[in-house]
């Protein structure tokens, strides 16, 4: 894992505006957004549509509860 | 630089200049002779007014953002070309200023937003800041500190006196697996390692469900739960120690009225609910509350060790908790709930032997919505009241109901009946009324025209009965906030103001991931509510929010209501009869009484 995702604590929101043409599309632009920047565990926190396009607030999940916190290494 | 040279102020702005106003008092308290230009100077007039007064710095400000790094540049370029860089410190500052852009230009210092005087004096005087940067002075708050309990309406207290001692005496008789477990669980915090103390296990594992059994027996972990290996305990003693030592909290609260603000944890691994904590209590969360997972509660019996889980709610053990304990500030409050569920009374013992601040006990919810028998309840909820006393440990008494569909008229009454039978008991119980946009009232359209009017009825409505600390909830604004983190904040922060306003006296808030339901809650999110509270006591401050009339009417209206329960329930042989037979809230308003823990009652 990059050191700089380990020192997340648990998640990356990206908030973001699509140009786009309906919901749909923003949240596979989201989802493609967030596959770019390497994150796996991902969804749709918010997303609203309104005539220029989609505000949006996408989640990757770096860690879930009972996971190992790369974290918790410290500055190691 | 030395003080018999002036310093000159000038905004290079065409209005704003409040920062140099601030900065021009703060360098004459310090003993500097200062010059404050108005606004809309041209860089050459700044110059020139800075020569002709053989200034030893001038600190330009600038407020607006647009056609910044021209300007800056400009007027930089000019004071080289006339020498005056030579001999004449140049500073800029201002909401417009980045300090990277003020560097990059040949400033001998930039001030961003934020910048306190002693900053921009330091930088005068060639020296470091001297800045505090110890954070908030908190200290630890008994919420029911200044109530006396007594009673303004002596008619609800006389049905309340009829109905306590009655359920008293009918429990009087009656004990459960979870008030001799809790016993057993002093017995093993208390005795040595020995025979006594083996045979006190054996008898515990006795009393507890197989998959308790299996655990303690078969070393056989209920599904999706492991025990944290040392390796992790031990980097988690090092996150919790380098956190402590560099934790600096803000304080939430403008003014004296403001509530205490409570967070919720429980993410399932207790150190994700450490570092959640330590977020929350970096931004200013008074206290902390521990969900632990709902399967917990309808098992009889806990596990022990330090034990993480990948669902919700984090697993009750000594350890987890001592673990939790351990991670929080000294000026934070510590609440762990025991308000549904079979193992309440161990819940308490814990919470007090462990040094929790508060806990939750409740007997009209936890039956009615979270699903345990009301006879059971009755019978352990008493015994949870009878070690918060011991321990000293105030307690909540939640309406969840309302959530179900109850009236909050009835869930009211239950919370006064089982609030009532502490009291008696010695207790200093905490009136929780829900804060939020109840079906109750998603039906009555009593929240039509505003969110304001029914919650403050509420409020009005107890403080007519009894003077009683009251802690709305839980969390405020629930059913209001949506996955929209901006809105779900901003209601957050509108129902704290409101509640504020009331004079409650703690509050608790949810994060702005409260309505997202597609995984756990992002540490971040508790910031937002954190901070957008935070703006809303400083917006308010000791000013309030004003209900319309159509609040008293609501407010007469709960009253009448909780009467008409309470008449009814005083009818009555005990408590858990009237829950039974729906007079706190029937099946077709949605409360159904619960089954976990059904006909376990033994004889004392």
């Amino acid at each position: 894992m990059e050191t700089c995702l380990k020192k997340v604590m648990d998640a990356v929101d990206i908030e973001t505006f699509f140009v786009c043409k309906d919901e749909e599309e923003g949240r596979d632009l989201a989802l493609k957004l967030l596959e770019k920047f390497g994150l796996k565990d991902t969804d749709i926190v918010f997303i609203e549509h309104s005539g220029a396009g989609a505000r949006v607030r996408a989640r990757g999940y770096l860690y879930r509860a009972g996971d190992q916190y790369a974290w918790l290494e410290g500055d190691k | 630089m030395d003080k018999d040279k002036k310093i000159l102020l000038a905004p290079l702005d065409p209005v704003h200049d409040i920062g140099l106003k601030i900065m021009n008092r703060a360098l004459k308290e310090n003993g500097y002779e200062t010059i404050l230009l108005p606004p809309d100077y041209q860089p050459e007039e700044i110059i020139k007014s800075a020569l002709e007064n053989k200034v030893g710095a001038v600190l330009v400000s600038r407020t607006l953002g647009y056609g910044v790094a021209e300007l800056l540049s400009k007027f930089i370029d000019q004071a080289e070309a006339v020498g005056l860089r030579e001999h004449v410190k140049i500073a800029i500052g201002g909401m417009g200023i980045r300090v990277e852009l003020a560097q990059e230009l040949g400033y001998d210092a930039g001030f961003g937003p934020g910048t306190v005087p002693e900053q921009v004096i330091a930088f005068i005087e060639e020296r470091e800041p001297k800045l505090d940067l110890s954070g908030a002075i908190k200290s630890k708050k008994n919420i029911t500190d200044g109530y006396d309990y007594v009673y303004g309406n002596k008619k609800i207290e006389a049905l309340l006196d009829k109905i306590a001692e009655e359920t008293l005496a009918w429990a009087s008789t009656k004990t459960s697996k979870a008030v001799l477990r809790a016993e057993l669980r002093r017995k093993l915090m208390d005795l040595p390692d020995g025979p006594e103390k083996d045979a006190a296990k054996q008898e515990y594992i006795q009393l507890s469900d197989e998959k308790i059994r299996n655990f303690y027996q078969n070393g056989t972990m209920p599904p999706y739960t492991r025990p944290l290996s040392d390796h992790e305990m031990s980097e988690l003693a090092k996150y919790v120690k380098t956190t402590k030592d560099r934790m600096r909290m803000k304080k939430l609260q403008k003014v004296e009225e403001n509530p205490t603000v409570f967070i919720q944890y429980g993410t399932g691994c207790p150190f994700m609910d450490v570092a959640h904590i330590k977020v929350g209590e970096s931004w200013g969360a008074d206290g902390v509350v521990h969900f632990d997972p709902s399967w917990g509660a309808r098992t009889e019996g806990f596990l022990e060790g330090y034990l993480t889980h990948e669902q919700d709610g984090t697993i009750i053990s000594p350890e987890n908790l001592q673990v939790i304990k351990a991670s929080l500030e000294p000026s934070t409050l510590w609440q762990v709930r025991a308000h549904r569920g079979l193992n309440t009374p161990e819940t308490v013992l814990l919470a007090g032997k462990i040094g929790a601040d508060m806990t939750k006990i409740n007997i009209a919810y936890g039956s009615l919505g979270g699903g345990t028998d009301p006879a059971r309840l009755t019978v352990d909820g008493i015994q949870c009241m009878k070690y918060a006393k011991e321990f000293s440990m105030p307690f909540d008494v939640v309406t969840n109901e309302e959530l179900c569909g109850v009236p909050a008229a009835k869930a009211f009454a239950g919370m006064l009946t089982t609030a009532h039978i502490a009291i008696k008991l010695g207790c200093r119980p905490v009136l929780q009324p829900l804060f939020v946009y109840s079906p109750e009232v998603m039906i009555t359209g009593e929240m039509e025209d505003n969110y304001v009017d029914f919650n403050a009825a509420k409020i009005k409505a107890l403080r007519s009965i009894i003077d009683a600390p009251i802690w709305p909830g839980a969390p405020i604004g629930f059913l209001t906030q949506t996955e929209d983190r901006v809105q779900s904040s901003l209601s957050t922060a509108m129902h704290g103001a409101l509640a504020s306003s009331l004079g409650v006296e703690a509050i608790s808030i949810a994060s702005s991931d409260e309505a997202y339901s597609g995984g756990p809650i992002a540490g971040p999110s508790r910031i937002d509510t954190l901070t957008a509270v935070k703006e809303a006591f400083r917006f308010f401050g000791g000013a309030g929010i004003k209900p319309t009339e159509a609040a008293d009417t609501m407010a007469e209206k709960i009253v009448a209501g909780i009467i008409d329960t309470l008449e009814k329930a005083a009818e009555c042989e005990s408590f858990a009869e009237a829950l039974y037979a729906g007079i706190y809230g029937s099946t077709a308003e949605g409360a159904y009484p619960g089954r976990g823990g059904k006909d376990s009652l033994m004889d004392q």
